[in-house]
């Protein structure tokens, strides 16, 4: 059983991943804990939701299943377009909220608006789709028997193989690229980006567009092996900031080792404490690497 | 509107003066304190609408004493902290004299200890189940101002587990809310089923509105059990059932009255649940239920299916003619007067405006009457508890067909030969 209990924490640790790369990247760049990231999930699952349903009208081959998964290449434009889609409201969200906050106002004004927009968020997508769950196809898929007996479901095989190659991309983009190069700049000191001829709006606007499509990803895998409900980014805020603070603000690795650990260790704990605390588990490690090591385990330790 | 009712309120005002008669101000104001919205809020829309039918059917029939009655309904999102708050601002701002809800036990229970025994009002629930509040009136803490249409969980167990020993299975693994209703009914099912000489391979809790439930399964699959006993509500009780069944749980499944809904049922996929069944509170074969669902279905357009309909159309019905009863409209003479209409050697009288109009004539001649209703004849035990015959179903297709019926006394006899 203890197998399982990896493969399930490797696999729900991977969603976590996906939407702790884009808040660690805005808690180094913009310096704020926007408690508003999670609900990028819960937009990114419902407005593919939208476009699933404009593909589908087309029938024809975006109709029907891939291979072993539960979805079609319909839920794959889908999720591209919703991923474009979450980015307008990350940036409109940018434009209109944070950044004309930062100008004037605190962190802890930030933090709070921050708050402010997840409810705004949460409620909207309420108010149009509804409290009820809803699915993208009501077919239910079964997990396949891998050797050693541990069950998993192809779709989330699938999640974990996209993770990877976001990240293998993210990096060789981080490495590589100008842009890449420079996002880096930004991070580590943003005055001497600027005064090097960095255009640091467009680097901001960037990793908006990172950090949602990564939120979008997310919640559109966890929408497929899971179901679409309001509180779907919310239910996961604790585990996403555990993951990015794990990891250290602003590393690519870090977020998604940080999303692993979470995974495995909300999964592994039940095997020695009652389910009914599992959901503390997050709560723990953070308490944990605030202490032991508050710059998170590939941070670098700030003066 | 506003205008009719205040005229009426002057005119009683006018009348009112020189006679010795009741002190009741227009409108009649009922509280209601119902999860519309949250894990339960499928099911807690439903019932705060079937209780809204029972006034608008009271009212047809002139209302309480000549006032109509005001529903005035409050969300508890199923939160315990928000149910006591909207009961309370319902006790001293609007000044209700008695209470409809909760639905969970875990919210009725505070509402009934810090607000309804201190102000003396009256609490009728539709749904909770919780043993603890008959332990709490055999202690006397609830000074008989706790009333509830709805069997305990006593039976639920009992039923739970005879579905799992009549099918044949031997090991079974239990999943439960992790809430008073849930954890007092997965013990005693716990109890019930070692009793009646099945084996549990493992219990799991599992805490309302997570995303998934991947851990709390792939425990509970451990001990490779042949059958699962879900207590659960339709949102989160679809997602641990899809989890399961895609992880390679048996489809053999026994679930609590709260999952024999159409929307778990489409959530999961009927052709997933062939093989589920499940147990709910039965209505007696009386005409007054069927009259019922008769006027159910002509007012909402389906049949009264799902938990608590029946239940809170009998809570609302009894706590209004207990209204009409009293001299004077308080928690005392509500609570005495709900003894009075559903008196075993009263006179029989049946729901809908015509049957009310009935009872409010033979209320006004002084008899004592028997109201049967939407679940049958009510008869509140002294604790406040009443009985209800059971019925066992299971999905054929899409269609929920009943398998079978236990009366009243069968019902009694199981619970009778499981607590030796």
């Amino acid at each position: 059983m203890i197998l399982q209990h990896i493969a399930d924490g490797i696999l729900s640790g991977a969603i976590v991943s996906l939407g702790a790369i884009g808040l660690s990247f805005t808690m180094k760049l913009l310096r704020f804990a926007n408690f508003s990231h999670s609900e990028l999930l819960t937009w990114g699952a419902y407005s593919a939701l939208v476009f699933l349903a404009f593909f589908l009208s087309f029938g024809g081959f975006l109709d029907g299943t891939i291979g072993p998964f539960s979805f079609g290449p319909a839920l794959l434009l889908a999720m591209l377009c919703s991923c474009a889609a979450t980015s307008v409201i990350a940036i409109l969200l940018h434009r209109f909220v944070f950044d004309r906050l930062s100008r004037a106002a605190g962190q802890m004004t930030m933090v709070f608006a921050s708050f402010g927009v997840a409810l705004i968020l949460r409620h909207l997508v309420q108010l149009i789709w509804g409290s009820d769950p809803i699915y993208y196809s009501n077919e239910l898929q079964f997990a396949v028997l891998l050797p050693g007996n541990v069950r998993v479901m192809p779709d989330q095989v699938f999640l974990l193989v996209l993770t990877m190659f976001v990240v293998a991309a993210l990096h060789l983009f981080m490495t590589r690229s100008r842009t890449g190069i420079a996002m880096r700049g930004v991070s580590e000191n943003p005055d001497l980006a600027r005064v090097s001829g960095i255009n640091v709006d467009r680097i901001i606007t960037c990793v908006w567009i990172i950090g949602a499509s990564g939120a979008a990803l997310g919640g559109v895998l966890y929408g497929t092996t899971v179901q679409l409900r309001p509180e779907l980014g919310f239910g996961l805020i604790l585990p996403l900031f555990a993951a990015a603070i794990l990891g250290g603000a602003g590393s690519l690795y870090g977020a998604v080792l940080g999303g692993l650990i979470v995974g495995l260790s909300e999964n592994l704990s039940v095997m020695i404490i009652p389910t009914t605390y599992k959901p503390a588990v997050p709560f723990l490690l953070i308490v944990a690497i605030l202490y032991f090591r508050p710059q998170g385990i590939f941070g670098e330790r700030s003066r | 509107m506003l205008r009719n009712i205040g005229l009426a309120a002057l005119t009683a005002a006018i009348f009112g003066i020189g006679t010795t008669a009741h002190a009741v101000d227009c409108p009649v104001k009922l509280g209601a304190i119902l999860p519309v919205s949250g894990p339960m809020g499928q099911v807690g829309e439903r019932i705060a609408e079937t209780g809204l039918f029972a006034v608008e059917q009271f009212n047809e029939a002139g209302g309480v004493k000549g006032c109509p009655v005001e529903y005035v309904l409050r969300d508890t999102q199923g939160q315990s902290a928000v149910g006591v708050d909207a009961a309370k601002s319902l006790v001293d701002l609007d000044g209700v004299q008695a209470l409809i809800g909760a639905v969970s036990s875990g919210v009725s229970l505070p509402v009934l200890t810090s607000v309804v025994v201190p102000s003396k009002v009256v609490q009728v629930s539709c749904c909770s189940s919780s043993e603890s509040f008959t332990a709490l009136a055999e202690e006397g803490k609830t000074e008989g101002y706790w009333f509830r249409t709805y069997a305990t969980n006593r039976s639920q167990s009992a039923m739970g587990a005879k579905l799992v020993i009549d099918s044949g299975f031997e090991r079974t693994a239990v999943i439960y809310v992790n809430t008073d209703f849930g954890v007092g009914l997965a013990n005693r099912f716990e109890q019930d089923i070692a009793k009646l000489g099945g084996s549990i391979t493992s219990m799991v809790a599992y805490n309302e509105s997570q995303q998934s439930y991947r851990a709390e399964v792939t425990k509970a699959l451990e001990g490779n059990p042949d059958s699962l006993f879900l207590v659960a509500f339709p949102v989160d009780g679809s997602t641990i059932t899809r989890e399961w069944l895609a992880l390679g749980g048996t489809d053999n499944l026994i679930v609590n009255n709260s999952l024999r809904s159409d929307d778990y049922f489409a959530a999961v996929g009927s052709q997933y649940l062939q093989n589920l069944q499940g147990y709910d509170s039965a209505q007696p074969r009386l005409p007054s239920v069927a009259s019922f669902n008769e006027m159910f279905e002509a007012r909402f357009d389906s049949p009264p299916n799902g938990p608590g309909l029946h239940s809170v159309y009998d809570a609302v019905t009894v706590v209004l003619l207990a209204m009409e009863a009293s001299e004077e409209i308080t928690g005392d003479n509500i609570r005495d007067n709900i003894r009075l209409v559903t008196s075993p050697d009263g006179v029989e009288v049946h729901p809908g405006p015509e049957g009310i109009a009935r009872a409010k004539e033979l209320l006004a001649e002084g008899q004592t009457i028997r109201y049967v209703g939407a679940t049958g004849a009510l008869s509140f035990d002294r604790n406040g508890d009443v009985q209800a015959p059971k019925m066992t179903w299971k999905l054929d297709g899409d269609v929920n067909v009943e398998t079978s019926y236990l009366t009243t006394a069968e019902v009694a006899e199981l619970l009778g030969m499981l607590d030796e």
